[in-house]
């Protein structure tokens, strides 16, 4: 080819890719990942770009990314269009109310159980502001082959903490191991084993209160897990603030027996976890029921937006009921769609352990509704996020001997009302 | 290649912008000379202008607007952010959104009441926790850091076997990035890490121990891996200053019989204080600011940086308040750090004269 044929073919290109985006949008997409979801979302795009026309230009990152700066960015107008969050309610404001582009009625019939996540609080809020995409919850994951080795039975449904700890102590003493239960430090993880023990985190107006009785039961017996040794001093003492700890490494080299952890580490543990026999658990219980905390991961788009129908037709199409199996089915994780919740999902997967990982989740979730719905009420609550980092910061100085018990809880208690304080 | 060149010069008006700028310097300039000065005055001919018309006078401002320029973004104008966030309050980083707040984030910091609640404050139980903290993080860092730097800068400006290999022996942490010093040594100072495993097979301690969140190592290796990072920058700075000290002083004291310590003490420290005065007053400012190296350690403590940067909500939990009382308390700092310099050199200003 000469020279000047490679300029016209330029030339030309150039030309038709203008014309062309005069009528085609570009929407600009920022998104985290655990495992592989912006992998299979990127298979979801190509879809959607050939049935639409608009072109997504996803940017992934780590999720820090979205949690430190996303908010900083959408007060300044430079955000992305389109992003997958996970802090729902507490970025309410700048979302953009799909009602208009979308069709509401399936939305709502799909998805009306977890679209009140999205809202403002105070119940006058209708808006469509996302598609949920997945639902997530916490709970423990066991190493089989820990168990099988110091030839300790694992307690079965409906166990408690408490039995938990008792077997997990024993395996940890016959087979030499520093710890046995890691938990990741964060009061997301701790609230399902409170809400085990009774606390019940809001009074009746809907104010966060944590500290009653039942918390300071579980808090009394965490700080003691971590006297005995059952808890690893590499964990939650080992962070200092409101910093968050995946615990997730300790039970990867197999230096714990259980992680108290969540559903959006499943996919990870299939595919990283190669020399040892894993399994979830329900959510173990206790007298104040089996506590479990449900959260989920959303893709929304923001009023600032220059392109609210494309972002609106994005969402849209992700949301519907074919487009959504095929996520849950590629990202291993539990459907938000009711629809699809009822029918179940075909994971398709030759992993017994994903499988058996997925089904339990799911209980755990709807037991939790059942016996511990402060849950939802502590998920629903817009400034979460800010109780998630004040209850380790000071339950670790009771471990450290920093603290007393006491004081601790008193101080928690103050500083949330504190944080919370317009 | 021609596809790439095209594709950066198609569509775009500055190749020709370029041109008639030549065009218009050849016209003004009228060059003469040798082709390279001709070039140059194609090129510099705003400047020959500019000096035609008003003199030499405003040319070094020119120079330095580039840097005034740099500085102004990116250091004074934070400066005044930093105080209008400190006396306004909300959640948003946009001062629209932001009402002035008058002393009440000064208060939210220091006051033994929490104004919003009424309840008893924790913040400034926080604040000081870090500040006292960060104190003796000082105390400790600043003479050992000196101290040694001087050591090893008087050992390395002697004539000894590879003195430019172990020059950059010392001076290589100082080209790591903080982030990989820090994980360098955590890879050590962990529970399970070298330093645990090996004591123990020497029989030394009996199970391992987590060097860096335990209370009471913690601020020891704090001090030690700072310290080790930043030696060789310092150990720079001296050794500068010992060169530039003339020889004919030490030949004279070797023809006079004075001992070494006395040469140390009579020559070297008092001609080598304007040096270790910059040493001191940088390091000092430097161990106050301690945040990289000690955050990707995850240390037990929190250094005044970390709870700045916690409580300004940077690490995803933003609160209500949490940027405005995070701003006061880094003026607070920044006020402390500026007397705490003006007095050193003061005072170190009286003793060289």
């Amino acid at each position: 080819m000469t020279k000047s044929n490679t300029l016209r073919l330029t030339c030309a290109v150039t030309a038709i890719m203008a014309a062309g985006a005069a009528s085609a949008d570009e929407i600009s997409f920022l998104c985290f990942q655990n495992g592989n979801e912006c992998d299979v979302l990127a298979g979801l795009i190509t879809d959607f770009e050939a049935a639409s026309g608009h072109t997504v230009a996803m940017e992934v990152v780590g999720y820090e990314i979205v949690r430190d700066q996303l908010e900083n960015q959408l007060q300044t107008g430079a955000a992305p269009d389109v992003a997958r969050v996970n802090n729902l309610g507490g970025l309410n404001q700048y979302y953009l109310d799909l009602t208009p582009y979308v069709d509401a009625a399936y939305m709502e019939s799909a998805y009306g159980n977890t679209l009140p996540w999205y809202r403002a609080p105070g119940g006058e809020d209708q808006g469509i502001y996302g598609w949920p995409m997945e639902l997530t919850v916490t709970g423990p994951y066991v190493n089989v082959t820990m168990f099988d080795d110091a030839g300790v039975e694992m307690p079965g449904d409906g166990a408690t903490w408490d039995d938990w700890a008792a077997a997990l102590a024993e395996v940890q003493s016959t087979l030499g191991l520093d710890a046995a239960l890691a938990m990741d430090r964060t009061a997301h993880r701790w609230a399902g084993p409170a809400f085990s023990y009774g606390a019940a985190f809001f009074d009746d107006t809907g104010t966060p209160m944590l500290v009653d009785q039942g918390f300071r039961d579980f808090a009394e017996t965490f700080v003691g897990w971590h006297t005995s040794g059952l808890m690893p001093a590499d964990g939650w003492p080992a962070g200092t603030g409101t910093a968050y700890q995946n615990a997730a490494p300790l039970f990867l080299s197999g230096a714990v027996a259980m992680h108290m952890s969540g559903s959006w580490m499943i996919s990870n543990y299939a595919e990283n976890i190669t020399d040892f026999e894993w399994r979830a658990v329900p959510a173990p219980c206790g007298p104040g029921g089996c506590g479990a905390m449900p959260g989920g991961a959303g893709i929304v788009a923001f009023s600032s937006t220059d392109v609210p129908e494309a972002s609106a037709a994005f969402i849209a199409f992700l949301a519907a009921e074919e487009n959504a199996a095929r996520y849950a089915a590629e990202t291993r994780s539990i459907t938000a769609h009711a629809g699809l919740q009822a029918a179940g999902i075909d994971y398709g997967d030759t992993d017994p352990a994903v499988a058996q990982a997925l089904s339990t989740f799911a209980g755990s979730i709807a037991r939790a509704a059942e016996t511990t719905p402060q849950a939802f009420t502590f998920q629903g609550y817009v400034k979460n996020f800010v109780i998630y980092g004040i209850v380790p910061d000071y339950i670790t100085q009771v471990i450290t001997g920093e603290l007393s018990l006491d004081d601790a809880l008193a101080a928690i208690d103050a500083d949330v009302a504190a944080q919370i304080a317009e | 290649m021609w596809t790439a060149i095209g594709n950066a010069f198609l569509g775009s008006a500055w190749p020709l912008a370029f041109l008639i700028y030549l065009v218009v310097g050849a016209v003004i300039a009228r060059p003469r000379g040798a082709i390279g000065s001709r070039a140059m005055a194609v090129l510099g001919w705003p400047i020959e202008l500019a000096q035609k018309l008003r003199g030499h006078g405003p040319l070094p401002y020119l120079f330095l607007l580039p840097n005034l320029l740099v500085f102004g973004i990116f250091t004074f104008a934070p400066l005044f952010i930093n105080v209008g966030f400190s006396f306004t309050e909300g959640q948003s980083i946009n001062f629209s959104d932001r009402p002035f707040a008058g002393t009440d984030n000064w208060q939210r910091l220091l006051a033994e009441t929490q104004i919003d609640t009424g309840a008893a404050n924790l913040e400034d139980d926080q604040f000081y926790r870090a500040v006292m903290d960060t104190s003796v993080f000082v105390v400790f860092q600043v003479p050992i850091m000196v101290l040694f730097s001087l050591i090893t800068a008087l050992v390395l400006n002697r004539d000894i076997v590879a003195r430019g290999f172990w020059r950059s022996i010392f001076f290589y942490p100082v080209m790591l990035s903080p982030v990989v010093v820090g994980f360098l040594w955590t890879l050590i100072l962990k529970r399970q890490g070298l330093m645990s495993l090996t004591l123990m097979e020497w029989g030394w301690i009996d199970e391992p121990i987590q060097w860096l969140v335990d209370p009471s190592w913690t601020m020891f290796w704090s001090i030690f891996v700072y310290t080790w990072a930043h030696l060789g920058f310092y150990m720079l700075i001296l050794l500068a200053g010992l060169q530039a000290i003339p020889s004919d002083l030490y030949e004279a004291a070797e023809m006079d019989g004075a001992s070494p310590w006395r040469v140390l003490r009579k020559i070297t420290l008092p001609l080598l204080m304007p040096t270790l005065l910059v040493v001191t007053v940088l390091s000092l400012i430097k161990a106050f600011q301690a945040f990289e190296e000690l955050y990707a350690m995850q240390v037990g403590w929190i250094s005044i940086v970390a709870y700045i940067f916690e409580t300004a909500g940077l690490r995803g939990q933003t609160t209500s308040h949490g940027l405005g009382v995070a701003a006061t308390a880094s003026l607070i700092i920044a006020g402390a750090l500026a007397i705490l310099s003006i007095v050193q050199i003061t005072l170190s200003g009286r003793n060289a004269r």
